[in-house]
């Protein structure tokens, strides 16, 4: 491989990978998971399928009243989910202001502040909802970013109130922030007033048809299942986290994607009817099983080719990274064996994900396999992990096995061709 | 006594790595403060390190780190891959001694 290339590649994946911006929109998102993993889960509990003979829905609809039990998790949703872009624009903020080591809640209430500005206003005096959520992922994310560079350079300019000596420093931190918040606002005010006036639309609905929507629809495709897949990967064989780069633009691509999904199946549509196909609980489910690599497959493979040989290295590397690899957590694989700069592994390792994406994709798209209606952590074994995406169905684990079996199977001649390689090496 | 900062993505596959230092550290009878932890909370801890040990996934925050800990004494690396791989906390503890002193 030339090396100048390879250089040049590791230069600009790092860059990304720490480009602040770029950081702060996927730690943003990190910091809201858990409050999306709770909305998912509680609208898979309200539409629990039937297990055999026993219907769950049916069984507390007797106990408490058809549907009564299931507002409390209609409005864990919509303390969630629902609120998608709102969370964003706070955490985002936050985020950001303390990468630049500003006072970041007070970033994080203004741009909070300045989203719901720019909201649209329903007739009857009420904030649109669709707005508050999903939909309004993008303008979350840049108002959250250029809020918080006025603020900083505010901030740094020494534009602020300065106070007596003796003043504690909590009414200080409180003063320090209300001149650039004052102009912060105002601008945005203005802003918004100008855009109503002249074009009658507002930003949100400019911003979502002119750039969310559109990447969006590229988002569901197979090709860019298989880009994502492809990129992860070749990251990964460099030894770089490749989820964690290319995570700020997966996150907010992806997100509402499931969103959309999730509002579905929570309005009684089944999980096979949901329109979208490529999320990332589908990557994470019935690809990343193990971790990227699908490397729980390759553990298998490697205990399959070697049983006899227990004192092989490569054994001793499975039998570390086992465990982990149960949680999707893979490095001790990735580094130990290993897969990094490997040639040998390069080729399954690329070609087990991308033949899996191909593969789930024809399984979801042709209606076998139900599509992800839910939000689990990446760390969700696979098996459970398989059957809790697609709404609790089987046909989700039984995908995840054939797609282990593949996996499986494609390794095995890498992993007897690696062994003897290493065996030779040892011995020469 | 001794403070060692394992920084990767999320802290948790670093985690790992933790435990058995801390064991490799018990039993040389040394005493050593070993945590893990993600890039954006290292800040909080600049004043109160004496090493940080990056994970080999997330080499490419050095220079970030190295800018964040300046000023203070603090040693900065990468850890050796294998060694990372394998979870060897005896060779990571003594990377870490040799950094120090250094």
């Amino acid at each position: 491989m030339n090396s100048s290339l390879m250089q040049n590649f590791i230069k600009v994946a790092g860059f990304i990978g720490s480009q602040r911006h770029l950081v702060a929109v996927r730690d943003g998102f990190i910091s809201i998971m858990p409050l999306i993993i709770i909305g998912s889960l509680a609208i898979l509990i309200n539409n629990f399928p039937p297990l055999g003979g026993f219907s769950f829905v049916g069984w507390m609809d007797g106990i408490f009243g058809e549907g009564n039990w299931q507002a409390v998790g209609g409005s864990i949703w919509n303390g969630t989910f629902a609120i998608l872009g709102l969370l964003v624009a706070f955490s985002i903020a936050y985020n950001l202001a303390k990468s630049y080591g500003v006072d970041s809640l007070s970033a994080a209430l203004i741009s909070a502040g300045s989203y719901i500005m720019l909201v649209p206003w329903t007739e009857d005096g009420g904030l649109t909802v669709a707005w508050l959520g999903a939909q309004g992922l993008f303008v979350g994310i840049i108002i959250s970013i250029i809020t918080t560079e006025l603020f900083r350079l505010l901030v740094q300019s020494k534009l602020t109130i300065s106070m007596p000596e003796g003043v504690p420093e909590g009414v200080i931190k409180s003063f320090r922030a209300l001149i650039p918040a004052t102009i912060i606002l105002l601008l945005i005010g203005l802003f918004q007033a100008i855009i109503s006036v002249f074009i009658e639309l507002s930003v949100f609905e400019i911003i979502f048809q002119v750039i969310q929507q559109p990447l969006q629809g590229i988002g569901n495709t197979l090709p860019a299942a298989i880009v994502i897949a492809f990129l992860n990967h070749i990251l990964w064989f460099f030894g770089l986290h490749g989820t964690n780069i290319i995570g700020s633009v997966i996150e907010p691509l992806y997100l509402p994607l499931i969103e959309e999904n999730l509002e579905m199946f929570k309005n009684g549509v089944p999980a096979t009817e949901v329109p979208n196909l490529v999320t990332k609980p589908f990557l994470d489910s019935f690809v990343f099983m193990g971790g990227s690599g699908t490397t729980i497959a390759l553990l298998i493979a490697i205990f399959i080719v070697l049983r006899h040989e227990q004192k092989h290295p490569y054994n001793e590397v499975a039998k570390v990274g086992a465990p982990a690899s149960l949680f999707n957590i893979n490095e001790p694989v990735i580094f130990g064996l290993p897969i990094v700069l490997n040639p040998i592994m390069l080729i399954p390792f690329i070609l087990v994900p991308v033949t899996l994406t191909v593969m789930s994709y024809v399984a979801l798209a042709s209606g076998i396999v139900p599509r992800t209606v839910a939000i689990v952590p990446w760390t969700t074994p696979p098996i459970l992990s398989g059957y809790l995406v697609t709404g609790g169905s089987w046909r989700g684990i039984a995908l995840q096995i054939v797609n282990l079996a593949v996996a499986i199977a494609i390794y095995i001649p890498f992993v007897t061709a690696g062994a003897r390689a290493l065996k030779q090496n040892k011995e020469a | 006594m001794m403070r060692i900062i394992l920084v990767c993505s999320a802290g948790m596959s670093t985690s790992i790595l933790v435990r058995k230092m801390r064991n490799a550290a018990e039993e040389r009878g040394m005493e050593a403060d070993v945590n893990a932890m993600p890039e954006s909370e290292l800040h909080a801890h600049a004043g109160n390190v004496d090493v940080v040990l990056i994970g080999p996934q997330v080499r490419y925050l050095e220079d970030q780190i190295k800018e964040k800990v300046k000023g203070y004494d603090v040693a900065v690396a990468v850890i050796d891959q294998m060694a990372y791989g394998m979870a060897r906390g005896e060779k990571v503890l003594d990377q870490a001694l040799e950094l120090k002193s250094e």
